[in-house]
């Protein structure tokens, strides 16, 4: 009788088994959409956060092999104790020791972000990283190059099979992996944030500040993300000499014009400008203030400039230091692998 | 006696039971597939130099028929895609995930032919494909296969795929060489360009049984169409208006030939 049970139990056990796969783990969260922030603009569905897609693309993201000659990974020009923007460089040392074009901007955020660059050239954020990988004064190894020698040269191929299911590299594969970590960079822990959400109580001086912000400067810098995504000519020089905005569209109204960009952390990724000319707040803000030069695509509302006394401009800076998400800066899920 | 049969019955039964319990996937004996009239056909495109269609070779010196320049080319390719056939009766059928580079490398002859397959049997009589990519694969971030851009047909600094590249030597130009990476895909000066052949009466038979080929000239004469030089234009690396002529000459040298049923 027992033995006639006992085979009766081995036998359900055993049977109707199906041929399909385990469940799927559980969903890797390093990647949190703030309820204050609006939708972003890139959805993960085809391109979905795993631990191991984001782990792999942590691993790109700091390692210099991506660099000919092995010289600087995308954190030597994207530190995380700098919100992810350059060790206070207005122009990034590449490979070979050569110099950049533009100043590194902090990476994070960047699901909300449609166009990338500070002309918005690039349309979107899984092929933005093929720019500085190719660029010869930045990292400097062809595309297909580089497939190949992670193919043939590196352990790379067992963290892609992890990662997708293949120890098959493609160029498609290593930029989802790279966006899987870079998309999930998101700054929303400043005390900015805080206040937004109830939870913290602005200094007279931040409050004065966030009053003088919200008349003079959120008209660009606008919103939640401290920007409008608007390409503007803000008065930095008469002629230019790096086209910005008009070389991508080709039309000379744009030449001169950059991209407004986010001043969260901004703090934390001096200096400032599109060539990184202003190493401090208060430059930028006398810049505004006095320091506005004429030229025929000037934007509009700095047509006066904005005229700010010193007491303003301290005010102003006082809040802009409450754009400081130090929370991300010891995120050590985005930190540079120990091994 | 019974007994032992009983117990032995009930396990056999348990036993069929539960090991037929799996699901059979593989039922083709059961349901044998629907007679297949799909076939397979070739477009081969035919690489010729000027009007007179004289051979056209990478790395040979040619001498355009109209300006008369001293050329040699070290690379040709372009992206043909989407890629549809019109039949008898006005349907169409669309190649799935439609995107091919054809490069002057692989020439044979002249010729570069395409595969298509699964296309339903019939007589067709019009083909019509785009030289370059659509605006909207151009805007789809990282992609496989042809549109990998690791192939290099695609700007870093500027996103969009290079829809046309010709690279080559010239006696008239300041550095000798001349380079035209050809693309834009919005704006007022798209390079990319939808192109449509009807065969003339002739149609094309498609069944299980033939591998029919449509021929398509290409002659790459006709960059210079209209008194273009590379005197004039050495290089181009960015949309605009003369890259959108440049294609457009280009593109305006692919005709119809015949068909090889």
């Amino acid at each position: 009788m027992r033995f006639t049970l006992a085979t009766l139990m081995v036998a359900l056990l055993i049977s109707c088994q199906d041929d399909k796969q385990e469940p799927p783990e559980a969903e890797f969260s390093a990647y949190e959409v703030p309820a204050h922030f609006p939708d972003p603009v890139y959805n993960f569905d085809g391109n979905p956060i795993t631990e191991k897609g984001f782990e792999l693309g942590r691993k790109l993201f700091y390692d210099k092999r991506l660099s000919r000659g092995q010289q600087v990974s995308c954190g030597s020009c994207h530190a995380q104790v700098h919100a992810f923007a350059d060790h206070a460089l207005p122009l990034s040392i590449g490979v070979d020791g050569k110099e950049g074009r533009r100043n590194s901007p902090g990476l994070y955020n960047l699901a909300w972000t449609e166009a990338f660059m500070w002309d918005g050239g690039i349309n979107h954020i899984e092929v933005m990283p093929i720019a500085p990988i190719t660029d010869s004064v930045e990292m400097d190894i062809p595309l297909s190059d580089l497939v190949e020698y992670l193919q043939t040269e590196t352990e790379y191929p067992e963290a892609f099979n992890a990662a997708f299911g293949s120890t098959e590299i493609t160029s498609a594969r290593l930029l989802k992996a790279l966006t899987q970590f870079q998309g999930s960079i998101v700054s929303d822990g400043s005390r900015y944030d805080k206040y937004l959400q109830g939870q913290y109580t602005m200094t007279v001086e931040q409050e004065r500040g966030l009053a003088l912000f919200e008349a003079n400067c959120a008209g660009c810098h606008a919103g939640v993300l401290q920007t409008d995504f608007s390409y503007r000519n803000n008065g930095l020089d008469a002629y230019f000499t790096d086209l910005g905005r008009g070389r991508i569209t080709q039309n000379p109204d744009d030449d001169g014009k950059f991209r407004v960009p986010s001043l969260r952390n901004v703090a934390l990724t001096n200096p400032y400008m599109h060539d990184g000319r202003f190493f401090t707040l208060e430059q930028v803000l006398d810049h505004y203030s006095e320091g506005i030069v004429e030229s025929p695509g000037l934007d509009p509302v700095l047509a006066n400039g904005i005229p700010l006394t010193e007491d303003e401009k301290e005010d102003i800076i006082e809040f802009l230091y409450t754009l400081s998400d130090f929370e991300l800066l010891g995120d050590l899920r985005f930190s540079e692998p120990l091994e | 006696m019974t007994i032992k049969f009983f117990k032995i019955a009930v396990m056999a039964m348990l036993l069929a039971f539960t090991t037929s319990c799996s699901d059979d996937d593989n039922n083709d004996d059961m349901n044998p597939p629907a007679e297949n009239t799909k076939g397979s056909m070739y477009i081969k495109f035919d690489h010729v130099w000027g009007p007179a269609q004289d051979d056209f070779a990478l790395n040979t010196d040619l001498t355009h028929p109209a300006s008369g320049e001293e050329l040699r080319f070290t690379k040709l390719r372009y992206y043909i895609s989407n890629i549809e056939l019109q039949n008898a009766n006005g349907d169409t059928w669309k190649e799935e995930e439609s995107y091919h580079i054809v490069d002057a490398e692989n020439m044979s002859s002249g010729e570069v032919e395409l595969e298509l397959s699964d296309l339903p049997g019939g007589s067709y009589t019009g083909i019509s494909y785009m030289i370059g990519v659509d605006s909207l694969r151009n805007v789809s971030g990282a992609q496989e296969g042809a549109l990998d851009p690791a192939e290099n047909m695609f700007w870093s600094w500027n996103t969009g795929y290079i829809f046309i590249k010709a690279e080559g030597e010239s006696n008239m130009t300041s550095n000798g060489s001349f380079t035209y990476h050809l693309g834009g895909f919005s704006g007022p000066f798209k390079a990319n360009q939808e192109k449509y052949h009807d065969f003339q009466g002739a149609t094309l038979e498609i069944s299980p049984a033939d591998n029919p080929a449509v021929h398509v000239t290409v002659n790459a004469a006709r960059f210079w169409h209209g008194g273009l030089s590379t005197e004039q234009v050495p290089m181009m690396h960015m949309p605009g208006e003369m890259a959108q002529t440049l294609a457009t000459n280009f593109g305006g040298g692919f005709q119809f030939d015949h068909i090889h049923n």
